[in-house]
């Protein structure tokens, strides 16, 4: 197969036919050392080294000068968490060692980790706050473009609302970043606030958390050790989650344990799996019911766990009826045999691991493909055991802290919600007065509920995957005062976003973006506007500290490596000047201390956790967590609990929920809903959210309890009143009674509702049954329905897609009219997208690391050789692949079987290049990434799910003709 | 002395490139230069196999076979080192290596290669332990404090390994127990998949 | 500058010096170091699996970056080092020999009668700057190219490995420098003497009489006799053979893999090699070997007997246009005569 060779333009700049070059004003670190008479070098061993790997030579001890110090910190580029040892010697980071004793990677990386040392080279960091003036960028100093953008910001208030201000925020936050971006935007008054996790695993929050009350992963990478089978749909570990590939192997290889991908690409990680099931794009409900189908059919479920812990499986199995073998091959492509196999190697070796991605999410059914995941599980009792769970791969480091602390358009901080009373709640943290935070907000209400106006600080806010539609639609259709105006890009990229086209339209339908991130990003590019853009250069992770929150919701301490880079600042710095600047630091940072316009990092970590009952992300006090970073030998690799040293008992990272105040010292949950263990020791039950009763059917657990619980069977979550029902009231202190009166498990600010519930071996949120049939849902049991942009016209009458909606998280929202259309005589193929090892997200930071960008240095798009020679496209040719709504992005055609024929693959992470022009030279001088490229989400279409408004990204299509 | 070697295990090297850029990150490689690559066979079909691939410090390496200026040495490790103030820059050990892991800073016309460079098991070179110009010019090594070479220590499944060729055996030896194959088996789970077309 | 030559390949006939760094032996180890390579199966397996699975993909790109294993690399390396060497060695040692002992046999060529002194034009400047030209680029070539063949077990012993690398540095450089020159003077080389060497009647002729060096030295040629024009031929055919072929090596930017520049660098040298050896009995044959060849190539005058002795045909010509000219003629052209007009004896 003909491999891409064309070099980098950037290296071919140099001279012609030489690609072997340095590039151009690198600047090794080395060589500054050499000059300043230090040398690398140095006498520092690993700390523990794994016996399995190591074997001592003589050890030479380097008398050099230049004190080698040792940071230990988390790497920014995936939620696995890798532990990082960095090593720096005067303020310089000259060397990265493996971090051998780190629970979850045990020294390990992917190539993003392995040359992480990058960021404190920054050869094309965004240096110092830039300003577009009439086309050119101008170099301005942090004042005055903090005051410009308040200023602007103010003006926009003044005039059209504080709805009309964006802020987009990260998944690279850290966790004290994000609760203070959520906060912002709170004291800012509007709801408009998101991050990537939007666009990225918010079905899964919303299908997860509605099925059995946390929408996180439920036991970790870890955990997979004890696995004894593993399920992989729309999941991609080998090029997005590597080190997970460390656990799995585990299993697969001690454990024989059969790996299932379904997928459709032949992925690397299916190269690896014993079961590999090619569905077509959009059929993920299909093939789960087509494999429970022989489940049921075979009586393999745990009809025990399901009687005690289940609620609406007999819905589930009505449904599951219909997808009989035929059905499934008709709907999915896959044969029967190929899903029975799969279903029997999942049903005969128990506990089984389901792991999904983006493949799964980004639909507009994913909330009912992530809910018919659960109900996967639930059937065949592979939940609250380890080795078994929902093993959700969150995408980007810390996209689950973002979460968790709120940066949602839907929720405040900890999923309270919008309601009153979770404004009430937090606003008690806060210090603040509630009606002065309500007087922030705009005071109209562009909607109703049960027919009664509702205020916009009520309601949803629009979501990140809409904002160009904020930007675009006529405001008379919008559920607020006015469009957005203003955007902040915080940390977030724009190709990551579907609708490019329309995004660059709407970028310059802006009067003003300010984009606050280390690079430039493509938003600095993809308008055409001559003015009102603001860069202001963010510190990355690796230059300020603080916690993150891992995917299997361990929160991890990252130290300081080195001081912030250039002119950069770290985000709460930013923030802190922001915020005095609109007159709103008083309030923010009322009970933070701020030294020097940085925010107290523990300080903030600290306020977290005198909020955040309901996911209890109060145990994680900044002291604990350095506990643990200091040890992170001590903790078992399997297990994850410390067996001695300082932390003995906790698990690592004190998994949410750490229930409690520190003081309690409650170790953390390491795999959810787990009854086999005390909560105290870190079990769990199903927690009861949803009521407990339903048409006459018990919606508490029967006979299913947490080991050495008081109550023996299901009960509601705990309240005040719940204590003193059950007598428990006198146990809690008499500060503890008046914090608590009036309140709940997630308003108790004392926290002695959590702590006299868990004394009695009781979990503080109730213990009900998981409910497979969710009936706040549009689809209460999950069905399938065919994408907006299908290329089976033949199934759209059985499987129609929603009716249009007037107004869904305040914008018109459509399905059907898109679907009525038939697309399939100009765009044949099937368009999907997904990740590259190489790169990450949005791509401009590692496209900026030239260690990096020299792997991957071209976009492409995966064709397979009927489609190729069915359009006469060769292997490296240059292809035009249009999307369905006519935008279209020039790229090489990589002719491969990896795809089946009528599919095609994008990688998502390349932009510089917009429908075929290349934007380069709009890039601020010495701020371009190192390799550009069409940005697939360009071609991509419109598709929203029914529930959270997550773009479909994953199904869409396309035709692809030679350029 | 123990003799110091590689081993990739095929089952396990996903082709994350951790390995490429471990090395590029702790030598400071510059652009067009890559010490160690991952070859993947048979990519995107059924039997993918990806192995990690750099000098493999051959016993009897063909490199300082045919050095015309007899550049190469063996260390007591079994380490082949090559000096680079001696290197003509001919290319003759990239035509002579079986893994094609001499590398060149320059490839132009009138076949002006710089210096010879390649994976050094990060062992450095003939310059003095870590003084500056053993860095500038062979990158770090890491073997004289204990360490062993980074590409293999950030791998991200364990799949490539370094070091005593003992110790390496033994470990992959366990692994093939476990997995009940025999060492080189391109497909064998997956020839046990259900995969048609 | 020869007799340097001819020393230095006497020396490579010692057999200390030919076997100085040698075919490499077998390392061999202390006891106890001979572990099994843990990748020893593995990549008996990969070697054994054929051209489907040696060829792969990577995305490190580079020349070969997705070849897993190229097994001719070793056989190339074995062969440049053991044969090549010895037996380039051996065939210069030999010519050198052979030379040597024609020349005790046979002795110089010379003319009868001796030489007259009247001379007639052979080569005219511009053919002359040509092979001279052509002469001495090729020389460097074959110099610099020897020194990299045959430097490590000859030179290294001799001046250490830093000089030598010096030495060889320059060599190599200076050799892919000057080799496109090469080219360009066995082009105008080619265009310069082509129709005078083209072959008719009357060369196999000369070829069956032995070229005159058999027998009583008489033979009947034209400009060029048969053997000229051999030689004429080789120096093309194989010389553009050799600066083909260096080319390709000495452009490594077209992505050649690595099994062609193999076989490539196995052709350059052995071609270059046999046109060191031919040359030689060249560059004797057109000095010491025969009395008043030097002369057309020195000043691009030859006597008129030489003529009629080797190239009677031409000879005639010369009579017939009545191209000959006196010896003071001869004189102010070029300067002194080397031969006496009077008596045919030599001046100085």
């Amino acid at each position: 197969m003909k491999k891409l060779t064309r070099k980098s333009r950037t290296v071919g700049k140099i001279s012609a036919g030489s690609t072997n070059k340095t590039l151009p004003g690198a600047i090794s670190r080395r060589t500054f050392l050499r000059n300043s008479s230090l040398m690398a070098g140095g006498a520092a061993l690993a700390t523990t080294v794994s016996p399995v790997m190591m074997k001592k030579s003589q050890a030479a001890t380097s008398t050099a000068g230049g004190k080698i110090e040792q940071v230990k910190t988390i790497c920014t580029h995936c939620s696995v968490g890798c532990g990082i040892i960095a090593e720096v010697q005067n303020g310089v980071w000259t060397g990265q060692e493996p971090a051998f004793d780190h629970p979850f990677n045990k020294g390990a990386h992917c190539a993003k980790g392995a040359s992480i040392r990058e960021h404190g080279h920054g050869e094309r960091r965004l240096k110092y706050p830039t300003k577009l003036v009439d086309g050119k960028w101008k170099k301005v100093s942090w004042e005055e473009a903090i005051n410009e953008i308040g200023d602007k910001l103010l003006d926009i208030r003044e005039k059209s609302g504080p709805d009309s201000v964006f802020w987009l925020g990260s998944a690279k936050h850290s966790n004290e970043q994000a609760y203070l971006f959520r906060k912002f935007a709170a004291m800012w008054g509007t709801n408009n606030v998101d991050h990537q996790a939007r666009i990225c695993h918010s079905t899964t929050v919303a299908g997860v958390a509605n099925t059995w009350g946390y929408g996180a992963m439920t036991n970790s990478y870890n955990d997979i050790h004890f696995s004894k089978s593993i399920l992989l749909i729309g999941s991609n570990p080998t090029e997005a989650h590597p080190v997970a590939l460390q656990h799995i192997f585990k299993a697969k290889e001690e454990n024989n344990a059969p790996v299932v991908v379904i997928d459709p690409r032949f992925t690397r990680t299916a190269a690896h799996a014993d079961h590999f099931l090619k569905i077509r794009p959009g059929t993920d409900v299909g093939i789960i019911w087509g494999m429970m189908w022989h489940i049921f059919e075979n009586g393999w479920e745990d009809k025990e766990f399901i009687r005690q812990r289940v609620y609406g499986m007999d819905e589930v199995m009505a449904e599951v009826k219909k997808w009989n073998p035929k059905e499934v091959e008709n709907v999915t492509g896959v044969p029967e045999e190929q899903v029975f196999a799969a279903a029997k190697a999942m049903a005969d070796n128990r506990p089984g691991t389901f792991i999904w991605c983006m493949g799964g999410t980004q639909h507009t059914i994913g909330n009912n493909n992530t809910r018919a995941y659960c109900a996967f599980q639930l059937a065949l009792g592979n939940m609250g055991v380890s080795g078994g769970g929902a093993n959700i791969f969150r995408g980007h480091d810390n996209v689950q802290g973002a979460t968790d602390l709120g940066v949602l358009s839907n929720t405040l901080t900890g999923y309270y919600g919008l309601s009153a009373g979770s404004w009430k709640h937090w606003s008690r943290v806060w210090g603040l007065d509630y009606e002065w935070v309500k007087g922030q907000f705009d005071s109209g209400s562009y909607e109703q509920s049960k027919g009664k106006d509702v205020h916009v600080m009520n309601t949803n806010g629009i979501p990140v995957s809409r904002w160009i539609d904020g930007v675009l639609e006529d405001k008379e259709n919008i559920a607020q005062k006015d469009n957005l105006k203003a955007m902040f890009f915080w940390g977030h990229a724009p190709n990551s976003q579907t609708r490019g086209a329309e995004q660059q339209k709407a970028m310059d339908g802006l009067e003003m973006m300010v984009i606050v991130d280390p690079y430039p990003t493509a938003s600095a590019v993809m308008p055409d506007r001559k003015d009102g853009i603001y860069l202001l250069p963010a510190s990355t992770q690796m230059e300020t500290y603080g916690s993150v929150t891992a995917s299997n919701r361990s929160f991890q301490w990252r130290s300081k490596v080195i001081e912030p880079m250039f002119e950069s600042l770290p985000d709460q710095t930013i923030m802190y000047k922001l915020a005095k600047k609109l007159g709103l630091a008083d309030q923010m940072f009322k009970n933070i201390q701020v030294n020097d316009d940085e925010p107290l990092v523990e300080d903030v970590l600290r306020e977290i956790n005198r909020g955040m009952w309901t996911i209890g992300y109060t145990g994680q006090s900044p002291e604990r967590l350095k506990k643990h970073q200091e040890n992170w030998g001590t903790f078992d690799y399997d297990t994850l609990k410390a067996e001695g040293g300082p932390a003995d008992g906790d698990y690592y990272g004190l998994p949410w929920p750490s229930w409690g105040p520190p003081e309690m010292n409650h170790p953390g949950t390491p795999n959810l809903y787990d009854t086999s263990k005390n909560v105290a020791d870190g079990g769990l039950t199903f927690r009861a959210r949803f009521g407990v009763e339903r048409d006459g059917t018990n919606l508490l657990a029967e006979g299913s309890f947490g080991k050495g619980s008081e109550i023996k069977d299901g009960y509601p979550e705990f309240s005040d009143k719940v204590l003193k029902k059950l007598g428990w009231w006198k146990d809690l202190t008499p500060e503890e009674q008046a914090a608590a009166e009036g309140k709940n498990w997630k308003t108790d600010l004392s926290g002695g509702i959590q702590r006299v519930a868990i004394k009695h071996g009781c979990s503080p949120f109730g213990n009900a049954k998981a409910r497979a049939m969710v009936w706040t849902f549009p689809d209460p049991v999950p069905i399938h329905r065919e994408p907006l942009y299908t290329s089976r016209r033949d199934l759209v009458e059985k499987y129609p897609t929603y009716e249009d909606r007037k107004s869904f998280w305040r914008l018109p929202t459509r399905y059907k009219s898109i679907q009525a259309t038939d697309y399939t005589g100009d765009y044949p193929m099937i368009l999907t997208t997904g990740r590259l090892v190489e790169y990450e997200g949005g791509g401009d930071e590692s496209r900026s690391n030239a260690w990096l960008a020299e792997l991957q240095q071209e976009m492409f798009v995966e064709i397979h050789p009927r489609d190729a020679n069915n359009n006469g496209i060769k292997d490296g040719d240059d292809v035009w692949v249009e999307g369905a709504e006519a935008a279209k992005v020039k790229v090489k055609a990589m002719v491969t079987r990896r795809v089946g024929s009528g599919v095609a693959f994008m990688p998502f992470h390349f932009a510089g290049h917009m429908q075929g022009k290349d934007l380069h030279d709009k890039y601020p001088e010495g701020a371009d990434p190192y390799i550009l490229g069409e940005a697939a989400n360009t071609a991509m279409t419109y598709g929203y799910d029914s529930v959270t408004q997550m773009q479909e990204s994953k199904c869409s299509l396309c035709r692809i003709t030679k350029a | 002395m123990a003799r110091m070697k590689f081993y990739c295990d095929a089952e396990r090297c996903i082709e994350c490139n951790a390995c490429v850029t471990a090395c590029k990150n702790e030598h400071e490689i510059p652009w067009g230069v890559n010490r160690r690559r991952v070859v993947t066979i048979k990519d995107g079909e059924a039997g993918e196999r990806s192995l990690s691939v750099a000098c493999m410090h051959c016993s009897d390496a063909p490199c300082a076979t045919v050095c015309p200026v007899d550049c190469f040495y063996t260390t007591g490790d079994g380490i082949v080192l090559h000096d680079k103030d001696i290197c003509i820059g001919c290319g003759y050990c990239f035509y002579a290596c079986p893994f094609g892991a001499p590398q060149f800073p320059e490839e132009a016309a009138f076949a002006s290669r710089g210096k010879m460079d390649k994976c050094t098991f990060c062992a450095g070179g003939p310059e003095e332990d870590h003084s500056s110009d053993e860095t500038r010019k062979y990158g770090r090594n890491r073997l004289s404090e204990g360490k062993l070479p980074l590409c293999a220590e950030m791998c991200s499944t364990k799949a490539l390994l370094s070091g005593d060729a003992d110790v390496i055996s033994d470990i992959y030896r366990k692994r093939v127990i476990n997995r009940g194959a025999s060492a080189f088996n391109w497909g064998v789970s997956f020839d046990n998949a259900k995969i048609k077309g | 500058m020869k007799i340097q030559t001819l020393l230095l390949l006497l020396c490579m006939m010692l057999p200390q010096f030919s076997q100085a760094d040698g075919p490499p032996k077998k390392q061999t180890y202390p006891e106890g170091l001979l572990s099994l390579n843990p990748g020893g199966e593995l990549w008996s397996d990969i070697r054994q699996r054929g051209d489907s699975v040696l060829d792969g993909t990577s995305q490190v790109k580079g020349v070969d970056s997705g070849i897993l294993i190229n097994a001719s690399g070793v056989e190339w390396a074995n062969f440049r080092v053991n044969e090549l060497t010895t037996y380039s060695s051996i065939a210069l040692a030999a010519v050198f020999v052979l030379i040597f002992l024609f020349f005790l046999i046979r002795g110089k060529v010379g003319i009868e009668g001796g030489l007259s002194g009247r001379m007639v034009k052979r080569f005219t400047d511009y053919e002359r700057i040509v092979h001279w030209t052509l002469a001495v680029v090729f020389l460097f070539l074959a110099i610099t190219g020897l020194i990299l063949l045959l430097g490590r077990p000859l030179l290294i012993p001799l001046f250490g490995k830093e000089v030598f690398s010096l030495l060889a540095s320059a060599s190599k450089e200076s050799h892919n420098l000057v080799g496109p020159l090469f080219l360009v003077s066995l082009l105008m080389m080619l265009f310069s003497f082509v129709r005078r060497n083209i072959y008719e009647k009357g060369d196999l002729t000369w070829l069956l009489k032995g070229g005159g060096f058999i027998g009583d030295g008489h033979v009947s040629g034209g400009f060029f006799n048969m053997g000229e024009k051999t030689w004429y031929w080789i120096v093309i055919l194989i010389g553009l053979v050799v600066s083909v072929t260096g080319l390709i090596l000495v452009m490594p930017i077209f992505g050649q893999g690595r099994i062609i520049m193999e076989i490539v660098h196995v052709i350059h040298v052995i071609c270059a090699l046999a046109l060191i050896v031919v040359s030689i009995g060249h560059m004797y044959m057109g000095s010491v070997g025969t009395e008043g060849t030097l002369e057309g190539m020195k000043t691009g005058y030859v006597d008129i007997n030489w003529a009629d002795a080797h190239h009677d045909r031409w000879g005639k010509e010369c009579h017939e246009k009545d191209l000959i000219i006196s010896a003071e003629e001869y004189d102010k052209l070029v300067g002194t005569s080397s031969v006496n007009e009077a008596d045919g004896s030599k001046t100085t």
